[in-house]
């Protein structure tokens, strides 16, 4: 996961679908451990708000640091060291979140197009008048 | 230039003893939420709310 590499502050980091399961996580050995905890965290968030969308969870503390960032149906959790630069762990995330968007879209949209109807010869063996024609 | 020197060390020797008592003793603790309307909460530390994202990040950062 390129991840890692984006940000040197970040000691481990999963990216989560839409259901929370993980899809992809560096160290693999810490995907389920980070699902878990940006489901709490996320739970947690969404009581102390009354509210349903959570976009952002950020804890700081002395021992370390944790991140939850949600945005187009994914989230990406990760966890930093101590005294991280906060503004730019979640720069780097959304960076990546956005960037998995963007993948996503080119592959939805071309599931999701129409595919060509095959000309087919009518009964007078005159073509049918395809789609593009129409057009 | 002898009076500028004793200025500057003057200056230094404040500048230490306001850190050495009045700066934060230990890494600053915070924790914040943002919601999908825009919205977003800074939790104090201490408060109930800041205490259980607290207790849950914790947990995970433990080795």
């Amino acid at each position: 996961m390129e991840l890692r590499k984006l940000s040197s502050q970040i000691e481990a980091a999963a990216l989560l679908d839409a259901g929370g399961g993980v899809a992809a996580a560096s160290p693999e050995t810490e995907g389920d451990r980070l699902a878990r905890l940006a489901a709490e965290l996320t739970a947690a968030a969404r009581d102390i708000g009354a509210q349903d969308e959570v976009t952002r969870v950020e804890v700081e503390l002395a021992e370390g640091a944790v991140f939850v960032l949600a945005e187009g149906g994914s989230t990406v959790v990760a966890r930093t060291g101590p005294e991280p630069s906060a503004g730019l762990v979640v720069y780097d995330l959304r960076t990546c979140l956005r960037s998995i968007a963007e993948q996503q879209q080119p592959e939805e949209e071309a599931k999701s197009k129409p595919k060509r109807s095959r000309r087919t010869k009518s009964a007078s063996g005159e073509p049918a008048a395809s789609e593009e024609a129409a057009e | 230039m002898r009076k500028l020197v004793r200025l500057a060390l003057l200056t230094l020797i404040a500048v230490w003893a306001w850190r050495r008592f009045f700066g934060r003793s230990g890494p600053e603790e915070r924790a914040g939420i943002s919601y999908g309307d825009g919205s977003s909460i800074v939790l104090e530390p201490g408060s109930p709310s800041f205490e259980r994202l607290a207790g849950i990040a914790r947990h995970a950062l433990r080795p």
